[in-house]
């Protein structure tokens, strides 16, 4: 057997075994899985811009609102379809996801213009959604339960959403992969790494920046969806606030930016632990979960800045295999960076 | 009026990348860090918001160093790496204000707090925001002058134009870099103290000063400091026209709209050069 192969039967075997989770997992940890699968969804769309692609986008959040919101004030407000609000959302999400990528690509920075633009758009979408009592305002929108109806896209069970999150979960795996193995895959990996040669090679940057960006802007706008429907309760300061982007971002950040098995694993083994944690921990002392969470993650970038990912490769096939970022990384540390030109904001370009 | 903070937290963000390219994004967590710790010295021993500023200001700078100095300047080399760490900085910031303040909102009282100020017979203005105003403008002079016209603002300046070259002629760059990110952080502890009489804190409002400051930042072209003062007052004014005559979402969302138009106009910001 080939190595494709196998992972390949690891991939169905895991999958396998959660969807047989839903005979035998109690309530309590089903509704904890549930949420994993839905946060990794979410950390398998953030990383095809954010981490295939080096733009770290910030403003994801506006599209989880979307799929959240929209279906649900459609469908309780004016009686419209949820699959058609849902597709409503994705499609509108994936407008802005252009917009954004239009708008900051018209003055290259680098990556840091990105994040710093794509966090006003975040912020402008929590504001207009807070103000905003078509979809809710500030006191955020209820979906009551209903039975079961597919049409109605409502799900009785926990086992039914379980299926429904393995099923998108899959889905976004196996666009990573494509992706990451696709001609656009190596276009984006090459704008992360250096903008201007990527460019001066003859890539097209707006277009392969648009097309990732749609790509995800749709699938986030999907786990939206489901979340928001799982979840039965729409908090706009939850579900529209930049900041569940920025603990996607950090879950990601563990597991290894750019890779596809790092968003996996960063959100398997973190979500989890934080649940547990804030149910045990947190009755106490209200916040905890996080400051423990964050000081690992900190102490994750000092330590092993490529994440779980980078590090079992490196483990794995010695040192100087470890990923192109590791050769960055100890150069990093000689170089006297400079400031505020255009070209040099990449650190490819300066350590050399 | 309030935009001349703003600018301020964006001069912040503006000194730290002109040195070093790097921009914190828990800044507004560490000004949100210094609120509070001015509202927890108001508790314990009454003392005003604006005197707890010549404690927590020293507080904050001593923290900004050895962040700086054993976090980020190890890794400076990498954007995206110095970018997720500031994020989980500002998740621990955030949630351990959150574990000893809880999440309900505070404010400290003020020997201004009431005081208006009246001129000719519309205008209403409160007497914090005038101070706020013109503490700006002094600080933002000094600055300018501390740049232009001493050996260290030559030494700044150096580093910010070229670092390696400055390197070269034997300027210490780290250490210059450590001292404009403790400038940097004084101007934050200035900028919660200016902010501290008109807004009420929550352990949660980092991230929007964050977006707040940013703003100017991105506006005024990222180092040009006045560009950036000015950026802050436009973001301000923005801010206090769309809460005054418009009604509703369109209200709170006019500076992000204005904040975008500009960029897709000018995607340099106002005054950045391509």
């Amino acid at each position: 057997m080939d190595k494709s192969t196998v992972s390949r039967l690891i991939g169905v075997g895991a999958v396998a075994a959660i969807a047989s989770t839903t005979l035998w997992l109690p309530e309590y940890y089903l509704g904890i899985l549930i949420k994993t699968l839905i946060f990794i969804a979410l950390a398998l769309a953030w990383n095809i811009v954010g981490g295939i692609g080096g733009q770290l986008s910030l403003g994801h959040s506006v599209f989880i609102g979307l799929g959240a919101l929209l279906p649900a004030a459609l469908s309780l407000k004016m009686g419209v379809n949820v699959w058609l609000g849902i597709a409503a959302a994705a499609a509108l999400s994936a407008a802005i996801g252009a917009a954004m990528a239009w708008i900051t690509f018209r003055f290259r920075l680098g990556h840091l213009y990105f994040a710093l633009v794509t966090l006003a758009f975040g912020e402008l979408g929590r504001i207009i959604v807070i103000s905003t009592d078509f979809l809710g305002g500030a006191s955020g929108l209820l979906l009551p339960r209903e039975p079961a109806d597919f049409l109605n896209f409502s799900f009785e069970t926990s086992s039914q959403y379980l299926l429904l999150a393995l099923g998108l979960v899959v889905v976004a795996f196996a666009t990573t992969d494509w992706i990451i193995h696709s001609k656009l895959g190596y276009r984006l990996r090459a704008i992360r790494n250096n903008e201007d040669a990527a460019q001066a090679v003859g890539i097209n940057l707006l277009k392969s920046k648009s097309v990732a960006m749609i790509l995800s802007a749709i699938f986030t706008s999907l786990a939206g969806s489901v979340f928001a429907r799982y979840n039965g309760f729409v908090d706009p300061e939850f579900f529209a606030a930049p900041m569940i982007i920025v603990t996607i971002i950090l879950f990601t950040a563990i597991g290894g930016v750019g890779t596809l098995w790092g968003p996996v694993l960063g959100v398997a083994v973190f979500f989890p632990l934080g649940e547990i944690l804030r149910g045990s921990v947190s009755t106490a002392v209200p916040g905890l979960h996080f400051v423990i969470f964050g000081v690992v993650l900190v102490a994750v970038i000092r330590l092993i800045p490529s994440g779980f990912v980078g590090f079992v490769n490196r483990l794995r096939m010695g040192p100087h295999i470890g990923g192109a970022r590791s050769a960055f990384e100890r150069r990093g540390r000689l170089v006297v960076r400079e400031p505020s030109r255009g070209a040099s904001s990449n650190p490819g370009l300066t350590s050399t | 009026m309030v935009g001349s903070s703003y600018g301020l937290i964006g001069l912040s963000l503006g000194l730290v990348y002109s040195v070093s390219g790097i921009t914190n994004f828990s800044q507004g967590d560490f000004l949100v860090l210094c609120m509070f710790g001015a509202y927890s010295l108001f508790s314990l021993f009454g003392l005003d918001g604006y005197l707890s500023v010549f404690i927590t200001a020293p507080v904050l700078i001593v923290l900004t160093i050895l962040i700086y100095k054993y976090l980020i300047q190890p890794i400076s080399g990498q954007q995206l790496m110095v970018i997720q760490l500031t994020l989980g900085l500002m998740f621990i910031v955030q949630n351990v204000l959150l574990m000893i303040y809880g999440g309900n909102y505070q404010r400290v009282p003020s020997i201004l707090d009431t005081d208006v100020v009246v001129i000719g017979d519309i205008l209403v203005i409160q007497t914090s925001l005038i101070v706020a105003f013109f503490v700006t403008w002094a600080i933002a002079s000094i600055l300018f002058l501390v740049l232009n016209y001493t050996d260290f603002g030559r030494t700044v300046r150096a580093v910010h134009q070229n670092a390696r070259a400055a390197a070269l002629q034997g300027i210490n760059v780290r250490f210059t870099q450590l001292v404009v990110f403790s400038m940097s952080a004084a101007l934050l502890g200035i900028a919660a103290a200016l902010l501290l009489p008109s807004k009420p804190l929550h352990p949660a409002d980092g991230l929007h000063y964050t977006v707040v400051g940013l703003m100017p930042f991105v506006l005024g072209g990222m180092s040009n400091f006045l560009g950036i003062l000015i950026g802050g007052l436009l973001i301000g004014t923005a801010e206090s026209i769309g809460s005054f005559y418009l009604n509703g979402a369109m209200g709170f969302a006019l500076p992000y709209i204005i904040f975008i138009g500009i960029l897709v106009f000018r995607p340099q910001g106002l005054f950045g050069s391509r």
